[in-house]
């Protein structure tokens, strides 16, 4: 597989003159001039062309996934505090990275990233996911003066799409007409840059192919005919007969680039079924009847995630798929629905089992068919979440926040067994590819409560700075709005973590 | 956002004053000789001065005492002495700082040094004299587009006419070299009108009657017409305001209380075209159905402090209402424009207790902000007064006629809305200079002449021969070359598309997203003859209730028959003191507080033939206690009882409406299946009608219609009134988290995927199909033209009518008129207002 399929001249120029142009004309945020000095400053050289953000929406607990710590087996009586990790270690393809049981595969392939343990998240009061979601994904802390935009909005605004007929991004997984859905929707956007580079949304990574396809109930030769009708009835129209205006020329020119994703070869990347059996079960824990999963009745016990392992396998899947078409910023959460998921109020042991089973396999493949494929160079993967948990602090152990999780003295039901607070000063991340470092480890927490973090702490401005810098995109890039530059990185204080690079 | 702007040059004679050490010989030998040329201030001085310097010493600033504003600041200096002597370069103070020969002592404070020609050029101009042209000044500008301004308006001529804003671009385009184009033809004049005051597609059979007409005022009339469309145009501009006033149906901050909606104070205010300042004063000093506006949208957990809701509420006002923006300030002293920390805790203040500590950059400075208006000079705020006589002094000075900007802002904002650029742009900004001041300033002093009547103005723009212009391409023209030539072509916004879609194809929204009382805005006779047109009085089981009646259950029937379901049908009731109404057996209704009466949809419930309504009602004890089961009824605790019901039913035009009266049968048994639909009560009487709609005690007054007034809409209800959908979220439609006062008319490749095959337009398409489909016609030919009438305005070209036809076959179905529908809906002649 080769990448530079899409983009020989003859295909950009059939499709690059018409993304490239509406987005020029489309009056969009001006982008201003660096503000590092200019003269002799080498420009950055991309070590990645495409992101993958794996996002583990709700709270991934850092003891029990990528940095686990002494193990504390179930019996009735244990205290909350004496409860660390609720899995053993288990070892990784690195001397010296353990991961907590459940994670093998993704373990098997640690020889090829980076993990960070030092993740800290922002200090915002209260705990609330959405919150902190809004925070990770643009750099800034809600509210806002501006309609801050996304990460995958701003590399979209920045680099535009890699294949022009891809839109540059794509967020998969999640759906936003449940609680809390207005407040994930507003983030979920492009701001102040404009839709042109909002997010082109497939909630339901089962039914991507939908989005791609001609409606609902129509079959592409009707499409083809409604399509062919239009434009003969468009050289008809009497107002076309007038001079041109910016507003019908940008009307038309969006009316092509989409008619033109919709017939392009690429959109035969959204469709799932056209990959076979076999590597969809590769992707999924072995799942391969999707016909249930959008339907699961989203029960609090612990067995919605085991009801619906795989979804998040096929948004992996899908994101393959993607980057091999040729896309800019794909977004592949677990989905963040309240109580459920990472998001481990109770129950937290019995979640983590099939959260772990939901991502373990897909992460791991995800790596391992991006190197076969020749494209995890250039492809950076990240996992990544809003905030870690523990079993007793709720915020920092510094900085206390309001507990929304009681607990009990003594742990006499497996329910209580678990991560069920909020934890902000430590996380995991995950790198993979993209001139990432192979077998690195960044950071350390400490090994007794609290788990917080001990040395080389990492906040989002310079996470962001570091997955900027892959792109090729300086952490000082500004955009204009209301006449004021709006940073990238927060006031442009973001440092790509240099050491994270091979 | 906050520390962004650290970018800047900045010269500052700050602090502590520079000690005076003389530079040594040694350090004058070193200086950069004085440049040979002759120095012009204007071309060499000023730019230094701008880039450099007047940031702290300019434009009202002056650290360490020094200030640019003129010659004579310059030479007396600061703290630490004059900054020049004229002809001495070498010992002025100035050329010392700015030399950095003493490192402890070099200006600019921040940012590049002068480089050795700017210091030579400095010194030649010292020593040629410090020639400063008296016009050229660093003082704080002042503040423009502030004080109300009269205009005389230059003389009616042949070619300018005689309407008031054509008067005044006449010398505009005089000086521009603009000979006006003729006026567009009715059809796109109508289109623009219709669209511009209530949303809405000209109806085909009123188009026609436009065009028809012959009197030589007759779109004066149209305008006229169409803005005395309280509903449609509170509809219309709901959408504006609420852009505006960021209040949505749903979003973020409403999930745990910390947003609240203002949508019922803001429908009516619309309806009954509230003068607009008092519009402006009951949202600044708000009332419970106004508090949202300047409450913001709070979030749990820690907040930036230039997010707090007092200054969102200051940030907020400042920009809706003066068309200032201070978001910067709220954090630092502005460094885009003038507006400095202490202005935004100024108008903050206005919103707490408590004087506010000011915050720079989340760090707190120790220093209490002073209460203050935007511009002290129109009115002065006590910073120790409580906070409700702070809003009150807000709205008062906002409001007063002395305060030119607050009419500017809104009449700009109509402007662009009608012309699709403002006088003044960005429109949030009016601190920069109209194009064409006069204009400006004689709408604005209009608008406060005429009771600020928001549709005077409306009506004032929408009549000129300017707003009648063909329409131009706008997309190209940079703002600073901008010469006004006609009004811009313009893409409808989301919810006009929507419902256009809705006009044309028949599909609107079910129900609206909140509590309208669509009766605002309207007479009462009006209301009572589309609401009501039937009598409907207060009922019980004996006369005298009005005044007394035993505290029991009474049970009503009333029966009917219908041919047919009823297209629609609803009920509103109330009753003294609560009642269930059941409709043929099912329970539809219950309510307990007469003064609220209850409104439902029983479309569902009726079935051809027979029908029956059946109401238990009861009459509470005085202490508004339900009357005790098994115990019969206290002449002590009698006291007024009555029950009213008005029902809805329409089958097409034919109204089938029935209230209570004495057609109704009661009892005071309660028997088995009672609200059966086959129960024949044994032993009842007729009911007794103890008051007309309005009596005492009940005292209904219009809370009836109120009520009742969602029926108006049901079925037919527009998109202003509803959440975003990924069809009009696509389309434009904001996030109203952040004031939103344009929206972008470019079109993006998300939004046509959205158009093309999204399933919201899909869904929509295929249910317009069957509509229109279900109206047969007798030809293509006349499904085509009915479908051009309504979309475009026209007939269709004799090409068009064939592809068409061609497309819908011999016997069109579903399909070929969804196809046909969405081709037309595409066509940029649809989508622009042209």
């Amino acid at each position: 597989m080769n990448r530079t399929r899409f983009t020989n001249r003859r295909d950009f120029l059939k499709t690059a003159s018409a993304a490239t142009l509406s987005a020029l004309a489309a009056g969009n945020a001006r982008l201003l001039a660096q503000t590092e000095p200019a003269t002799g400053a080498p420009k950055l050289q991309p070590t990645a062309d495409t992101i993958v953000v794996l996002w583990m929406a709700g709270g991934m607990a850092h003891t029990e996934t990528f940095d686990p710590k002494r193990y504390t087996p179930f019996e009735k009586g244990i205290k909350p505090a004496d409860v660390m990790s609720t899995f053993p270690a288990i070892d990784t393809a690195v001397d010296g990275i353990k991961f907590s049981q459940g994670l093998e595969r993704i373990g098997a392939v640690m020889d090829r990233g980076a993990l960070i343990r030092s993740y800290t998240a922002g200090d915002l009061g209260f705990i609330l996911h959405s919150r902190h979601q809004f925070h990770w994904h643009t750099g800034y802390a809600p509210p806002q003066t501006v309609a801050c935009p996304h990460l995958g909005a701003v590399i979209a605004r920045t680099l535009g799409p890699l294949n022009p007929a891809m839109p540059a991004f794509i967020n998969i997984g999640q759906r936003f007409d449940m609680v809390e859905g207005q407040e994930l929707k507003a983030f979920t956007t492009a701001g102040f840059l404009g839709s042109e580079y909002g997010p082109f949304n497939i909630a339901l990574p089962e039914q991507a192919a939908n989005a791609v396809r001609p409606p609902m109930g129509m079959t592409p030769s009707r499409f083809e005919n409604r399509d062919r009708f239009y434009r003969r009835l468009l050289a008809e129209s009497p107002v076309m007969l007038h001079g041109s205006d910016h507003q019908r020329e940008s009307l038309l020119r969006s009316m092509d680039n989409a008619h033109r994703l919709l017939s392009s070869p690429a959109a035969k990347a959204f469709d799932l079924a056209l990959e076979p059996k076999e590597n969809v079960a590769k992707y999924t824990g072995g799942v391969t009847d999707f016909t249930e999963l959008s339907d699961t009745n989203r029960t609090r016990d612990g067995s919605y995630e085991e009801r619906t392992i795989g979804r998040f396998g096929l948004g992996c899947l899908l994101a393959r798929r993607l980057v091999e078409a040729g896309a800019r910023y794909i977004e592949v959460t677990t989905e963040y629905i309240p109580f459920l998921n990472w998001d481990t109020h109770e129950h937290g042991h019995e979640k983590a089992v099939n959260m772990k089973r939901t991502i373990d396999a897909p992460v791991a493949q995800l790596v391992l068919d991006l190197e076969e494929r020749g494209l995890l160079d250039r492809t950076l993967i990240v996992l990544a979440s809003e905030f870690s948990r523990d079993s007793l602090v709720e915020g920092k152990p510094e900085q206390l926040v309001k507990d929304q999780v009681p607990v009990p003295d003594t742990i006499e039901d497996i329910k209580n067994y678990g991560m069920h607070r909020h934890f902000t000063d430590a996380g995991c991340v995950l790198l993979f590819g993209g001139g990432i470092k192979r077998g690195h480890l960044h950071g350390a927490t400490a090994e007794e409560r609290p788990c917080k973090t001990l040395q080389d702490r990492v906040v989002i401005e310079d996470l962001h700075a570091t997955l900027y810098r892959a792109m090729g995109i300086p952490s000082t890039q500004a955009y204009e709005v209301e006449k004021r530059p709006f940073y990238v990185t927060r006031d442009g204080l973001g440092r790509p973590i240099e050491s994270l690079f091979g | 956002m906050k520390n962004a702007f650290i970018l800047t040059l900045v010269l500052g004679f700050a602090g502590t004053a520079p000690a005076l050490a003389r530079l040594t010989p040694e350090q004058v030998a070193a200086l950069p000789p004085a440049a040979e040329v002759t120095v012009d201030f204007a071309r060499d001085i000023k730019p230094v001065f701008d880039a450099s310097c007047v940031k702290c010493h300019g434009r009202g600033a002056a650290k360490g005492g020094f200030s640019l504003d003129s010659r004579e600041t310059f030479l007396q200096g600061g703290d630490s002495g004059p900054a020049a002597e004229p002809g001495r370069s070498a010992e002025s103070l100035l050329i010392e700082l700015v030399s950095g020969l003493d490192p402890d002592n070099v200006m600019p404070v921040k940012g590049s040094r002068l480089t050795v020609g700017q210091v030579g050029l400095f010194r030649a101009w010292i020593d040629q004299g410090l020639v400063w042209p008296a016009e050229v000044s660093f003082v704080k500008p002042p503040a423009l587009n502030l004080h109300p301004r009269e205009v005389s308006l230059p003389p009616v001529s042949e070619i300018a006419g005689n309407h008031p804003v054509d008067r005044l671009l006449q010398p505009y385009f005089q000086e521009h070299g603009i000979r006006p184009a003729a006026p567009v033809e009715d059809r796109g004049f109508a289109r623009r009108v219709y669209l511009d005051t209530i949303g809405l597609l000209p109806p085909p059979e009123e188009l026609a009657a436009f065009e028809e007409d012959s009197r030589p005022d007759k779109r004066q009339r149209l305008v006229e017409r169409l803005l005395a469309e309280n509903q449609r145009y509170a509809e219309h501009w709901l959408t504006f305001w609420n852009d505006l006033l960021r209040n949505d149906y749903e979003g973020t901050g409403y999930i745990d209380g910390g947003r609240k909606q203002i949508t019922g104070w803001l429908h009516a205010a619309l309806a009954e075209n509230k003068p607009f300042d008092r519009f402006v004063a009951e949202l600044v000093n708000p009332t419970e159905g106004t508090e949202g506006f300047v409450k913001g949208i709070v979030w749990r957990g820690r907040i930036n402090s230039s997010q707090t809701p007092p200054m969102q509420a200051a940030q907020n006002i400042s920009q809706v209402f003066m068309g200032v923006n201070l978001k910067c300030a709220s954090c630092h002293d502005s460094l885009i424009n003038d507006w400095k920390l202490a202005d935004a805790y100024g108008m903050a203040g206005i919103y707490t207790d408590e004087p506010l500590e000011m915050v720079r950059c989340d760090k707190p400075t120790g220093r209490k902000a002073e209460t203050r208006f935007l511009y002290p000079e129109l009115g002065e705020i006590p910073t120790d007064a409580p906070q409700a006589e702070k809003r009150r002094r807000l709205a008062e000075i906002l409001t007063s006629k002395q305060n030119g900007r607050l009419t500017r802002t809104l009449v700009n904002r109509l402007w662009e809305k009608f012309m699709g650029r403002g006088l003044v742009e960005p429109v949030d900004d009016m601190e920069q200079p109209a194009w064409c001041p006069d204009l400006l300033d004689w709408l604005a002093e209009d608008l406060a002449a005429h009771g600020y009547d928001l549709k005077h103005t409306m009506q004032v723009i929408l009549t000129s021969r300017a707003y009648q212009m063909p329409a131009v391409s706008l997309g190209e023209q940079k703002q600073s070359d901008f010469v006004f030539n006609g009004p811009g072509v313009r893409r409808m916004s989301a919810e006009q598309f929507r419902d256009a879609f809705g006009t044309v194809a028949g599909v609107w929204f079910e129900s609206p997203a909140a509590q309208f009382d669509l009766t605002a805005g309207r007479s009462v006779e009006e209301v009572d003859a589309e609401l009501l047109p039937r009598p409907v009085k207060w009922i019980w089981s004996d006369a005298g209730a009005a005044q007394k009646a035993l505290a029991e259950t009474v049970y009503l029937w009333k029966r009917f028959s219908l041919e047919t379901v009823p297209e629609e049908a609803f009920v509103a009731a109330t009753c003294d003191n609560s009642f269930t109404l059941y409709v043929n057996g099912n329970k539809v209704l219950t309510g307990s507080d007469f003064n609220q009466p209850r409104f439902a949809d029983i479309r569902s419930r009726l079935r051809p033939g027979e029908n029956v309504f059946a109401v238990a009602a009861v009459n509470h004890t005085p202490g508004n206690q339900p009357p005790a089961e098994d115990q019969p009824a206290v002449e002590a605790d009698a006291n007024p009882a009555g029950f009213l019901l008005y029902a809805r039913l329409r089958q097409g035009r034919q109204v089938l409406d029935l209230g209570t009266d004495a057609t109704w049968v009661c009892s005071k048994t309660k028997a088995d299946h009672w609200e059966q639909r086959d129960f024949t009560p044994a032993n009842a009487t007729a009911a007794v009608e103890v008051g007309e709609r309005s009596a005492a005690p009940w005292n209904l007054g219009d809370r009836l219609a109120g009520t009742l007034s969602v029926a108006l809409i049901h079925g037919e209800v527009r998109a202003s009134f509803v959440p975003a959908d990924p069809l009009t979220t696509a389309l434009g439609r904001p996030n109203r988290e952040q004031v939103n006062t344009t929206r972008p008319s470019t079109a993006t490749t998300l939004q046509a995927l959205e158009l093309t095959n999204g399933g919201t337009l899909n869904g929509l398409l295929q249910e317009a199909a069957k509509h229109v489909l279900a109206e047969g016609a007798a030809s293509n030919n006349e499904l085509v033209s009915r479908l051009y009438a309504s979309a475009l305005g026209r007939p269709p070209t004799p090409n068009e009518a064939a592809l068409a036809d061609e497309l819908l076959g011999t016997s069109p179905g579903k399909e070929q008129v969804e196809d046909l529908l969405w081709a037309v809906l595409m066509l940029p002649e649809f989508q622009m207002i042209y």
